[in-house]
């Protein structure tokens, strides 16, 4: 049934991810990993999916001596989740 | 949060986003203390100068110097806040660069005050108004937006007016430009 679904953004954490650099310009890590209740491990490991999709971006940079990840959505990731959330009304419209 | 435990409802997907979406709403209400600071600081000069005119003190426009060590202070706070910073939202970034242009423009009205007769506190009277309409109107908060509108028709007013009494309407500006609206964001915070 959910066939026209993005299967990338269709899980619990990617799409927390997604939903929260929707709303912000960018957003650093340990926000990320606190908004979703996560582990650093696995949100590690769904940023690289979505960044090795092209849907996010990732830059590491430094704030003072403190190693920082910041990311923040591409434009085809902005695309994807429009076409994600437009799939998720037609269903619930077919219904 | 776990991940891919089973498959997704549409309605959890959608519970996902809303949840989301509300956790990125920072408290973009918090900005009161660059209103309160501003508000003061200049409120401070326009009174100042107005009483030292009316101590027939030489040029009490000097007064002006304090807005010197305030910029100082604006831009640390500034940069030490970025630093502590670690998400930002499309607000703080149009935010930031519309008070950035809005500083810049200060300073060149400032430095070519000469050519346009010193009319300075009715020019940037006028222009002040741009920034905090436009604020008042981004973080949906009336007051900012009239705050605003006082600083225009104060701008007008000054136009019309003698230079002496032009700082007493330039601090009853900041006082409902800044003072005002800074103090009600403030209690919202609580």
């Amino acid at each position: 049934m959910f066939k026209d679904l993005d299967p990338l953004l269709h899980s619990q954490l990617r799409l927390a991810v997604m939903s929260l650099l929707m709303s912000l310009e960018s957003a650093e890590f340990t926000f990320l990993k606190e908004k979703t209740n996560s582990t650093a491990g696995n949100l590690s490991v769904q940023l690289d999916k979505l960044s090795s999709a092209g849907y996010i971006k990732i830059d590491k940079s430094f704030k003072g001596k403190k190693p920082v990840t910041t990311c923040r959505m591409t434009k085809q990731g902005i695309a994807a989740f429009e076409n994600y959330v437009n799939a998720l009304k037609n269903y619930i419209g077919d219904r | 949060m776990k991940q891919e435990s089973g498959e997704l409802t549409a309605a959890q997907s959608l519970d996902i986003i809303a949840a989301m979406i509300r956790e990125a709403k920072s408290n973009i209400r918090s900005n009161y203390f660059f209103f309160l600071f501003w508000g003061w600081v200049v409120a401070l000069a326009n009174l100042g100068v107005f009483v030292l005119q009316k101590l027939a003190v030489e040029q009490p426009y000097l007064v002006w110097a304090i807005t010197i060590p305030a910029w100082i202070y604006t831009l640390a706070r500034m940069v030490r806040g970025r630093k502590t910073q670690r998400a930002t939202t499309h607000f703080d970034r149009i935010s930031r660069w519309l008070w950035m242009t809005f500083g810049v423009v200060i300073f060149t009205l400032v430095f070519f005050g000469f050519k346009i007769n010193y009319q300075l506190n009715a020019v940037l009277l006028v222009v002040a108004a741009i920034p905090t309409v436009v604020s008042g109107v981004i973080l949906k908060f009336r007051p900012l937006v009239a705050g605003g509108a006082v600083f225009w028709v104060c701008g007008v007013v000054n136009f019309l007016i003698p230079m002496e009494a032009q700082s007493l309407i330039g601090a009853i500006a900041i006082v409902c430009g800044y003072l005002i609206p800074g103090y009600k964001l403030k209690s919202k915070e609580g």
